[in-house]
């Protein structure tokens, strides 16, 4: 054993530097050549990687998602760990409705980028579609506020929009009406962003805001239908009829086809017109406008039949009103031009017993059209004030 | 190795005596060796670095291989067609079979065994050759679609190279033994991207037990070998999983059923390969040439039937099922097929590991396992992807029979720790039931089919230590004391039942006088002297929790030796003779 010991002690001291300068040696010589053969097989695989992305993403924009998947997938062997053919492929998952295999993919790319908003914005799509309304807002904010890589302005606004979008699908105005304000502050002076913009607040029924950002994007250009249209509206809806008129003339004239906004201001049309309260109007006019209201509301009677209380309930509440068919036809006498022009109140009262009827109807039969509906929305316009 | 020159003496324990042991009578020869052995195992742990690097060098070409392989063999594109799917692995069988039986006739079956068989029966020889082959014929058939993983024969290149290495450096035999080792660990650890794991596979597997030059050597060599390894392919772990945490403790009932179910499954596994691979073996020579092509014509056969998943090592499915890409259904018919593939593959003599297709069928059958608790419990916390990597650790567990590794491998190629606490659940559920289904060990299993005998690790493990409290003896005898007066000494050794009684010597140490010495020092008049004076030599003493094997040098020398505490050498907790000891012995033999 010593004498083993002894020789083995001699061979290594006298080789050992030898020994190592040519292990040292065969390594480095070993490692060359392994690190040439690596960059030949790396770039291989990167050009294979990126054949088949560019084939995976002809197919996916030609509709074949199944086969984009699969080479998406083939990318992504290739080139293993590439963010973006992973996104392509988790985005391409999620277009394919395979929800719970995009999440996780995206799960991990959000690990590896927690502050890419395409991610984020791509798993708030994923919960967003699973129901979890929480999350999916969540996430919907963590794009806003993360990294975008081109024109991040227009990215993060995008994202709001559709935040938006799914908030008012979900019937959260109230938080559409916020992100919407914030959505606002922050727009340039395009007017179709400004229409979008006013159109979202239709939904959200801030009517105000929304006529706000109509009149802005009018204010560039006087005559986008789009524009027009939607102020019309938003004036209409808070009861501004003579502004709506404006706007929806505005907008059927540039805009013919505009139906709905057509629509909207024989709508107006006739509440102006049939709104005796007006100031413009004379006191014939006023007299006139006032018979032709009895007259709509005893035809919508006729068309619309209120119920009739039983008389068990009448005596019951003996301070009851009789019912209103029977009220109409004992003032129809009295409304004549003679007695509205010598007697003021009767006027009021005429008119009182008109916006009753079509309020009443209109709860027991639905919505009405043509001048009853313009005499529910002066109902409405009137409702409480001094006239 | 380090031999002592002499025994512990003045009383001293082994580890004082490690402590303080000198050169002895043999002087300049034992400085020598002393110097060799230094030397040598310094060298021995700068040659471990130079191992890693080589094995990850060697590993990382073997990685290109096998996917150049594929690509030729299989084409590109990740759905191959059918005509593809069936001539690969088949024509690509015959060519290995001829190539096995006549080029590289050791390089069959996964290089496990091997390299263990190289510790224990071969002085850590394994011929160079077997590593080409290992290198040519697994890559082949990997890439042609066999159902095989790249990790054993990495584990095997590696050792290979270390072994060749190590012979061409006139390594002593001890040194020789652990080479192949160290080897195996530095391309398992390239191989798996995971140091932890292969190191703790080699230590729990190969070698069998933990000391710390053993310890230094494989882990300076699976680092430098995932250094290396990381270079060349990149520093991502194996799967992307993404955290996930255990909300409720009572979720982890469906991990325990994980592991239950996983358990089943490696059992249902390792009976196919023990009941089908002596058969095939036993079939005529001539038979050999065509076994691993019809392994591949089944194998492609599953592939045309909408299964090629189940070919080759199936990282990228894997991935895939982590990521939820398959419904529990098909996941369950892949983790059949897969254990189908893979025992074809592997009984046919196909070279090629049983990794990663362990790693796939606990993947799939742990989705699939997820798959179906989502649907009757859809509570539960744990996504898909924490079910399939809990099932791999649990087939780890239950099939490799490597329950700390399988833990460690989990983590390392998932890079996630969250996921601890289901994994060692679900890997303790598998292991027992695995183990008590099939109590041998595949491994251990293959090694007696093929006519070896090397040692088992996990009956190694199980088995009993027997300790010196196992045979002592209480001291019924007095106990004399070196300040006491011969006389009286000789007074109470009168009624002592032993010829030799134990002295108490001051401050810390143990003598031994026997009843005869003591009544020749009373006639000879020299009664009044002390006990400490007149005893010639100290006795070395025990602690109750020595191995049986250690106290086995103390009996041989002394005729009874002292079991002390720990806590105070002059406190007797017992005694011990040579005779205690062979009949413990004895005892244990015969139960």
């Amino acid at each position: 054993m010593a004498d083993n010991g002894d020789q083995s002690l001699k061979w290594y001291s006298t080789r050992e530097p030898v020994i190592l300068l040519v292990l040292t040696t065969l390594t480095v010589l070993f490692f060359l050549a392994v690190s040439a053969l690596s960059r030949i097989y790396h770039a291989q695989q990167e050009a294979r990687g990126e054949s088949w992305y560019q084939r995976g993403i002809a197919d996916r924009q030609a509709g074949n998602l199944d086969r984009a998947i699969s080479e998406f997938q083939a990318a992504e062997l290739y080139s293993r760990g590439n963010f973006l053919y992973q996104l392509s492929l988790a985005e391409t998952l999620a277009e394919r409705g395979k929800i719970d295999e995009a999440y996780s993919y995206f799960s991990n790319l959000r690990e590896r980028q927690p502050d890419n908003g395409t991610v984020s914005l791509g798993l708030a799509r994923i919960l967003a579609k699973k129901g979890d309304t929480n999350q999916a807002i969540r996430y919907y904010h963590n794009a806003i506020y993360s990294v975008w890589d081109s024109d991040p302005d227009q990215h993060r606004r995008a994202v709001r929009f559709e935040l938006v979008d799914f908030l008012l699908r979900n019937n959260a105005k109230n938080q559409a009406e916020s992100e919407l304000i914030a959505l606002a502050g922050n727009l340039p002076n395009d007017p179709a962003l400004r229409t979008h913009v006013g159109d979202l607040f239709l939904e959200a029924q801030d009517y105000q805001h929304a006529l706000e950002e109509f009149r802005d994007a009018l204010r560039v250009d006087h005559h986008d239908a789009a524009a027009l249209a939607g102020a019309g509206r938003a004036a209409y809806e808070l009861a501004a009829y003579p502004s709506a008129k404006h706007y929806l003339q505005g907008a059927v004239a540039a805009n013919p086809d505009d139906s709905a906004s057509a629509d909207l201001l024989k709508t107006v049309s006739l509440v102006l017109e049939t709104d005796p309260f007006r100031r413009q109007l004379s006191a014939s006019q006023r007299d006139r406008a006032v018979i032709d209201a009895f007259n709509a509301a005893g035809e919508r009677l006729k068309d619309c039949p209120l119920p009739v209380t039983t008389t068990a309930q009448r005596s019951s509440t003996p301070t009851a009103e009789p019912p209103l068919d029977a009220r109409w036809k004992a003032m129809k006498p009295q409304v004549t031009l003679q007695r509205l022009r010598h007697d003021p109140d009767f006027v009021n009262d005429a008119m009182d017993l008109v916006f009753t009827i079509e309020q009443q109807t209109s709860a027991q039969c639905g919505a009405p059209t043509g001048k009853d509906l313009a005499l529910l929305l002066v109902s409405k316009l009137h409702e409480g004030s001094e006239r | 190795m380090k031999e002592l020159s002499e025994p512990p003496s003045n009383g001293a324990s082994l580890e004082h005596a490690a402590r303080t042991w000198t050169f002895g009578p043999l002087g300049s020869a034992s400085r020598a060796l002393f110097r060799q052995v230094f030397q040598e195992e310094r060298f021995f742990l700068l040659l471990s670095v130079f191992i890693g690097i080589l094995s990850a060098l060697s590993v990382v070409c073997f990685r290109f291989a096998i996917d150049w392989s594929r690509i030729y063999l299989l084409g590109s594109e990740t759905n191959a067609s059918p005509l593809r799917l069936i001539l690969a692995p088949t024509l690509t069988g015959l060519v290995i079979a001829a190539l096995v039986i006549h080029v590289f006739p050791l390089s069959r079956g996964s290089g496990v065994n091997q390299t263990k068989a190289a510790l224990y029966i071969y002085n850590g020889y394994i011929p160079f050759r077997t590593a080409i082959g290992k290198f040519i014929t697994a890559s082949l058939a990997i890439g042609s679609g066999h159902s095989l993983g790249p990790e054993d024969p990495s584990l095997q290149i590696g050792a290979g190279l270390a072994s060749a290495l190590g012979r061409r450096l006139h390594l002593s035999r001890d040194r020789m033994r652990l080479i192949a080792p160290v080897g195996a660990a530095a391309g398992l650890a390239a191989a798996f991207n995971a140091p932890i794991s292969a190191v703790l596979f080699v230590i729990e597997e190969v070698i069998g037990r933990w000391s710390a030059g053993i310890l230094g050597s494989v882990v300076l060599s699976a680092v430098s070998s995932v250094v290396v390894m990381r270079w060349f392919l990149g520093s991502e772990s194996l799967f992307r999983v993404p955290a996930v945490g255990l909300v409720r403790p009572a979720e982890l009932i469906a991990y325990i059923a994980l592991g239950i179910i996983g358990g089943l499954a490696s059992s249902v596994f390792s009976r196919g390969i023990v009941a089908l691979r002596p058969r095939l073996k036993a079939l005529p020579h001539w038979t050999q040439y065509f076994q691993p092509a019809a392994a591949g014509l089944v194998i492609g056969l599953i592939g045309v039937l909408g299964f090629p998943q189940v070919m080759g090592a199936g990282y990228e499915f894997m991935d895939q099922a982590i990521h939820g890409q398959f419904t529990w259904q098909f996941l369950g018919m892949l983790a059949g097929l897969k254990i189908v593939a893979t025992l074809a593959s592997f009984v046919s003599g196909t070279p090629g590991g049983m990794f990663a297709p362990t790693l796939f069928i606990g993947a799939m059958l742990g989705a699939a396992v997820g798959g179906v608790e989502h649907i009757f419990f859809a509570n539960l916390s744990g996504s898909t992807a924490t079910y399939a990597l809990v099932g791999m650790g649990v087939l780890f567990a239950g099939f490799l029979r490597a329950p700390m590794t399988s833990v460690f491998m989990v983590l390392e190629v998932s890079g996630n720790y969250s996921i601890i606490l289901p994994v060692i659940v679900a890997n303790t559920f598998a292991y027992v039931i695995s183990r008590s289904l099939q109590p041998t060990p595949i491994f251990d299993v293959l090694t007696r089919q093929d006519g070896l005998d090397l040692p088992s690790m996990e009956e190694e493990r199980e088995a009993g230590i027997l300790r010196v409290e196992d045979a002592m003896k209480p001291a019924k005898d007095p106990v004399l004391s070196s300040d006491q007066p011969v006389s009286q000494a000789a007074q109470l050794a009168e009624h002592a039942a032993l010829e030799n009684l134990l002295v108490r010597v001051k401050p810390a140490g143990w003598g031994i006088i026997t009843k005869q010495e003591l009544n020749t020092m009373v006639k000879e008049g020299k009664g009044d002297l002390s006990l400490g004076s007149v005893i010639r030599g100290h006795v070395g003493y025990l602690h109750p929790d020595y191995q049986l094997d250690a106290a086995l040098r103390y009996v041989n020398r002394w005729p009874l030796v002292p079991v002390v505490s720990r806590a105070n050498f002059q406190q007797l907790e017992g005694v011990i003779t040579q005779q205690d000891v062979l009949e413990r012995y004895r005892a244990v033999s015969e139960m």
